[in-house]
């Protein structure tokens, strides 16, 4: 044995964290007094996220989770503390209840989850934007779906910050046994704003919610969202988000699959252009068998910007008869655009399936010629081979309303290419 | 129709066309018959203008327009239609998209009025059945998961939507069972017309017994080495390519 080995003191291992980072957000958590009052559990939460901040400041690339996404300094110029977000709900069944009036007194469910921390994100030492979210826990909403209501009409948030502000709204969502909820969120944030956000979900027994994002912020916007899902027995969770705005994103998603036969899927769009850059981390983890699981990226960057995928199949050993599927196909379209992709297996259980693929390439010359021989335009043949490559998502999404507008902005930004 | 003069291409720096002279007035059907490597599929690649091929000498007229200094689209608009030996697959592009895009494309380069959804569906599915071309072709992306006779078939189904003045066939028979032959020729005999020219290259001659031509040509190491009436052919598959070139060299 070396002495290194027998004595870490000798050679301590390298601060990986950047305290410094937090101690602008530590001060401003402190001089607000507000902030510091509330009942017991809000306090300790605050508290305890504040001795996380302190400890390891915002993310760096000197963390591997972190090591295409160099963060902190991103969101330097936020030097105010953060405001309430706008939130817009349409919500055709009364069934959205604001968090700030829950706080002083939530029922024990709610207490409960939102003193939570992601367990996912606490093993990998990477909770400091959520940390930084619950520093702040004010503004937000619980959406709480009873037991065997299947909701028609789907519930829509309009997320709007303002311009040289930085909002922390945390959204909390609970699916009763056998419901159902399509959930709507539109960000567009406006100018040079932070959204931190952190979104909590249950689906409760045999529910099924599908979460739609489209976040079309500002190119000087900076849009964090963590967002932490629990799956009951055969509760079904599919997301879908389409990324074309905001200069830096870091869209996490981490879903547990609590209990056995539960579907899992994670589907995302990015379209990225400018100086961009856009991170899409997503942890499927299978704690329960007879779990199905996919996660499915498609990327079209041009101009110098810069996409990130990280994808992540966990089989734990008790979760046989796990199917698990991963893949990211990027396409490039100019010179200067970059994508990188990180898709990890990590498998414990022996009678599993589980797939992942990555391409990442530019447009075909035989399609094009092919295109072109029939009379379309260089560009008209360019812009069908795209809208292809990304029909494939926007296809399978569902719900009818989102996907015609899904279609609308994907077209609208494949023309603006132009 | 279409002339061409002492043409010569090369593809990374190996000539592979060393002087093609070839004239086909309106209304013919000519055969290009060559072994592999000869040049037929560079010579219906050069023509359809794509990518990778240097022309260092020779010239194409077609119908008075200088065709080598169009792009694909233009020659396309301009009437030159090249049925592919290899169809290209487009996952996730339907056919029907596909087609009403072309056709509308080229509709729009020749000034005519662009078709809507109604009338472009009604013109599609008359072809489709002269080609026993099942509807359901439509809805599926272009050319993936067909068979070869498949893929044939959309290439004169296409060929018949555009209406092209000038066609190259680039081994339309290879692949194909003899019912699939037989119907893929029917369709382009449907077509014939005296103001539409055909180039049907084929290593075979058996093609030649469904699609009459006018004339045949014998391309061999980049040249045409003989030219003849469709007895040609005939002679061509009795002797084998090995002593016609010996012979005709």
């Amino acid at each position: 044995m070396t002495a290194a080995a027998q004595n870490p003191l000798i050679f301590p291992e390298k601060n990986r964290y950047k305290p410094e980072t937090g101690e602008r957000f530590a001060a401003l958590f402190k001089a607000d007094l507000a902030l510091q009052d509330g009942p017991a559990w809000l306090k300790a939460l605050r508290y305890s996220a504040l001795t996380g901040l302190e400890r390891r400041g915002l993310p760096t690339a000197r963390l591997e989770r972190w090591k295409y996404t160099n963060f902190a300094s991103i969101v330097d110029q936020f030097t105010a503390a953060p405001v309430p977000a706008d939130l817009r709900e349409v919500d055709p069944d009364n069934l959205v209840e604001r968090l700030v009036d829950n706080l002083s007194n939530p029922q024990e469910w709610l207490e409960e989850i939102l003193s939570e921390q992601d367990e996912n994100m606490a093993r990998y030492g990477d909770m400091m934007l959520w940390d930084l979210n619950s520093l702040f826990l004010k503004d937000g909403l619980v959406v709480d779906v009873p037991a065997g209501k299947a909701v028609d009409k789907a519930v829509e948030v309009n997320f709007s910050i303002s311009d040289g502000t930085a909002a922390m709204p945390r959204l909390v969502i609970r699916l009763g046994e056998g419901a159902e909820l399509s959930l709507i969120e539109r960000h567009n944030a406006i100018g040079k704003s932070w959204h931190n956000g952190v979104t909590q979900i249950i689906v409760g027994p045999n529910a099924r919610l599908r979460h739609y994002r489209i976040q079309d912020s500002h190119p000087e916007a900076v849009h964090s969202q963590n967002t932490a899902v629990r799956l009951m027995r055969d509760a079904s969770y599919e997301s879908f988000t389409l990324t074309t705005g905001a200069g830096m994103s870091r869209n996490q998603i981490h879903a547990f699959i609590e209990d056995t036969n539960a579907a899992c899927h994670i589907k995302g769009i990015n379209l990225l252009r400018g100086s961009q850059h856009a991170d899409t981390t997503a942890e499927i983890e299978h704690r329960a068998g007879h779990g199905t699981s996919s996660q499915l990226m498609r990327s079209v960057i041009t101009d110098q910007a810069h996409g990130v995928f990280q994808g992540k199949v966990l089989v734990h050993k008790d979760a046989q008869k796990t199917d698990g599927t991963q893949l990211s196909n990027a396409l490039l379209l100019s010179e200067g655009a970059e994508m990188d992709t990180k898709p990890e297996l990590e498998i414990y259980a022996d009678d599993v399936k589980c797939a992942h693929g990555a391409t990442t390439g530019q447009l075909e010359d035989d399609p094009l010629f092919y295109l072109r021989s029939r009379g379309l335009s260089e560009n008209e043949a360019r812009l069908l081979l795209i809208q292809a490559f990304v029909d494939e998502v926007v296809d399978g999404l569902g719900d009818e309303s989102v996907q015609q507008s899904v279609s609308a902005k994907v077209e609208q930004w494949l023309t603006e290419q132009n | 129709m279409i002339k061409i003069k002492n043409l010569h291409a090369a593809i990374d720096g190996k000539d592979i066309l060393k002087g093609i002279d070839l004239a086909i007035p309106a209304g013919e059907v000519h055969a290009i018959m060559g072994p592999n490597g000869s040049g037929k599929s560079t010579l219906s690649y050069v023509l359809a203008g794509r990518d990778g091929y240097d022309v260092s000498d020779g010239a194409v007229d077609f119908n008075g327009e200088d065709l080598l200094a169009m792009g694909p689209e233009e020659r396309a608009a301009a009437g030159l239609f090249l049925a592919f030996q290899y169809p290209v697959e487009i996952p996730g592009v339907q056919m029907s998209n596909f087609l009403k895009t072309a056709l509308n494309a080229v509709r729009r380069q020749r000034g005519e009025a662009e078709l809507d959804a109604l009338d472009f569906l009604k013109l599609v599915k008359t072809k489709m059945k002269e080609l026993g071309i099942k509807d359901e072709m439509l809805k599926r992306p272009v050319n993936v998961g067909a068979s070869g006779g498949e893929k044939k078939r959309n290439e004169v189904l296409q060929m018949a939507i555009l209406e092209p003045k000038f066609a190259v066939l680039d081994e339309t028979d290879s692949g194909l069972d003899i019912d699939a032959l037989k119907v893929v020729a029917e369709g382009v005999n449907s077509l014939r017309s005296p103001e539409r020219s055909f180039l049907v290259i084929t290593h075979y001659q058996r093609l030649l017994d469904y699609i009459k031509p006018d004339v045949v040509h014998v391309l061999a190491g980049g040249r045409i080495i003989k030219t003849g009436g469709p007895e040609l052919a005939h002679e061509l598959e009795e002797k084998g390519y090995a002593e016609f070139v010996g012979e005709a060299a």
